[in-house]
């Protein structure tokens, strides 16, 4: 039998135009919505943002609800796991303690001489008072953004691309600023690129993320000397970010240069926003 | 009394897709990710409620499901609305075209619905500036549709609750 046309136009009018048993919209009507929704997506209007930030602000709020039980079943799970490990981490952490009793006068000798370098050269450091600390409200990885919703927003002078870290180490940046949350998105995320500087072979490279919790170095020179090991800071080329900010290590690994972050990203629970650079 | 527990039975089990669907969005779990498994449970559970009990899971409610979604995940507001009801629309066309039910027919018909729905993802997105793994789009569409057929299953049980 054949098909005919007039019988396709049917079928398309009656799934997508015509509303069903106890159905308020139409299939119709809710997409062209949707695709109004994209389109303003890309417009920078203030009272569209000022809607966009209080309907964010709103979901968050009943997504941090409906998570609760989920992450309260989480903690403890991590709650039991630690207890069963304790032995193992006690172990761990006499021989880590060790290694930095060891450490301690050479940081301080170092420290000492990096704050006099940098008043030679009248470099900005971090310093404590630009830091703001929040708390990591939702942290659902999604598989095409690692990123994670704060508690502050800009009712604490919080601007989109401030650099956010985990104690002293960098991990991301504020990309999504409403009233009273923001969104991180993290270093390892695919559109995440931080310009950063190799100690002690003193490259400039970009960091970028794969989606993975090891980030790469990329736009490197040609003739560059990093080695395995070397720590990587940020640079603040671009000034957006304070220089000096620690990042994480260097491993290579089949001739990619990757970053091991000095924070665990899944671990995070209450992080600082530095006001610096970009408040000034 | 029993009368009223299985009236509430019956209440609980048809509402079950409804709380499923808010639950999915507002955890952003609308993709598990096991090992190197990925299965996207919104596509799934969108299909199915719209092929076999549409009156149960209205378009409106898939519509806001998305825009959860999408501000849970942080992507662009629109995104996961439009390919979520680009997933309905494909089911709705499938049930009005279809007499008989079987699991073959709704898991092939599933396919273009995953590529219409994978599609307008990726235009969305492209145009939106946010950087994509392909393969793993890719990879995800490829186990939320060998999966179909698991949650196909569950889901035909709570619809048989339902009707006893």
């Amino acid at each position: 039998m054949e098909t005919r046309r007039e019988d396709v136009g049917i079928v398309i009018r009656s799934a997508f135009l015509k509303r069903g048993t106890q159905q308020r919209f139409s299939l119709f009507a809710l997409t062209i919505l949707s695709i109004v929704l994209i389109f303003l997506e890309t417009l920078e209007f203030k009272p569209l943002n000022n809607i966009r930030s209080f309907v964010k602000d709103i979901v968050y709020r009943g997504a941090l609800i409906a998570t609760y039980p989920l992450k309260s079943f989480s903690s403890f799970y991590q709650f039991m796991e630690n207890h069963i490990n304790l032995y193992s981490n006690y172990k761990e952490l006499i021989t880590e303690n060790k290694e930095l009793k060891n450490n301690i006068s050479k940081s301080d000798f170092l420290e000492l001489e990096n704050s006099q370098l940098r008043k030679l050269i009248d470099e900005q450091a971090v310093s404590s008072s630009d830091l703001v600390s929040a708390r990591v409200m939702l942290d659902k990885q999604s598989p095409y953004l690692n990123s994670f919703v704060i508690n502050i927003g800009s009712n604490k002078n919080i601007k989109n691309g401030m650099a956010v870290l985990d104690g002293k180490n960098f991990i991301g940046r504020t990309v999504d600023v409403n009233f009273f949350s923001s969104r991180v998105l993290l270093v390892s995320d695919l559109n995440s690129k931080i310009p950063v500087l190799s100690e002690p072979s003193g490259n400039h490279a970009i960091l970028s993320g794969h989606g993975t919790s090891e980030p790469t170095l990329e736009y490197l020179s040609e003739n560059h000397t990093i080695q395995d090991g070397d720590k990587v800071y940020t640079s603040g080329k671009g000034g957006i970010f304070t220089p000096g900010i620690a990042v994480g290590k260097v491993k290579i690994d089949k001739k990619k240069i990757k970053v091991l972050l000095f924070s665990d990203l899944s671990q995070i629970t209450f992080v600082n926003i530095n006001l610096g650079a970009l408040n000034k | 009394m029993n009368l009223s527990f299985k009236q509430f039975r019956y209440k609980f089990f048809e509402l079950l897709p409804l709380l499923l669907l808010f639950f999915i969005s507002l955890n952003g779990s609308s993709i598990i990710n096991v090992k190197f498994f990925s299965i996207n449970i919104h596509y799934i559970l969108v299909y199915y409620w719209i092929l076999r009990k549409p009156e149960n899971l209205g378009y409106g409610f898939i519509f806001l499901s998305g825009i959860i979604s999408d501000v849970v995940l942080g992507l662009p507001l629109g995104i996961n609305a439009l390919s979520l009801l680009m997933v309905a629309g494909v089911a709705a066309y499938v049930r009005v075209v279809t007499v008989r039910i079987t699991l073959v027919n709704d898991w092939i018909s599933f396919i273009p619905a995953l590529l219409f729905a994978n599609f307008v993802y990726f235009i969305s997105l492209y145009y939106s500036n946010y950087s994509l793994d392909y393969l793993y789009l890719l990879k995800n569409s490829i186990f939320t549709l060998i999966f179909y057929p698991v949650l196909w299953g569950l889901f035909t049980l709570i619809l048989n609750l339902t009707k006893s």
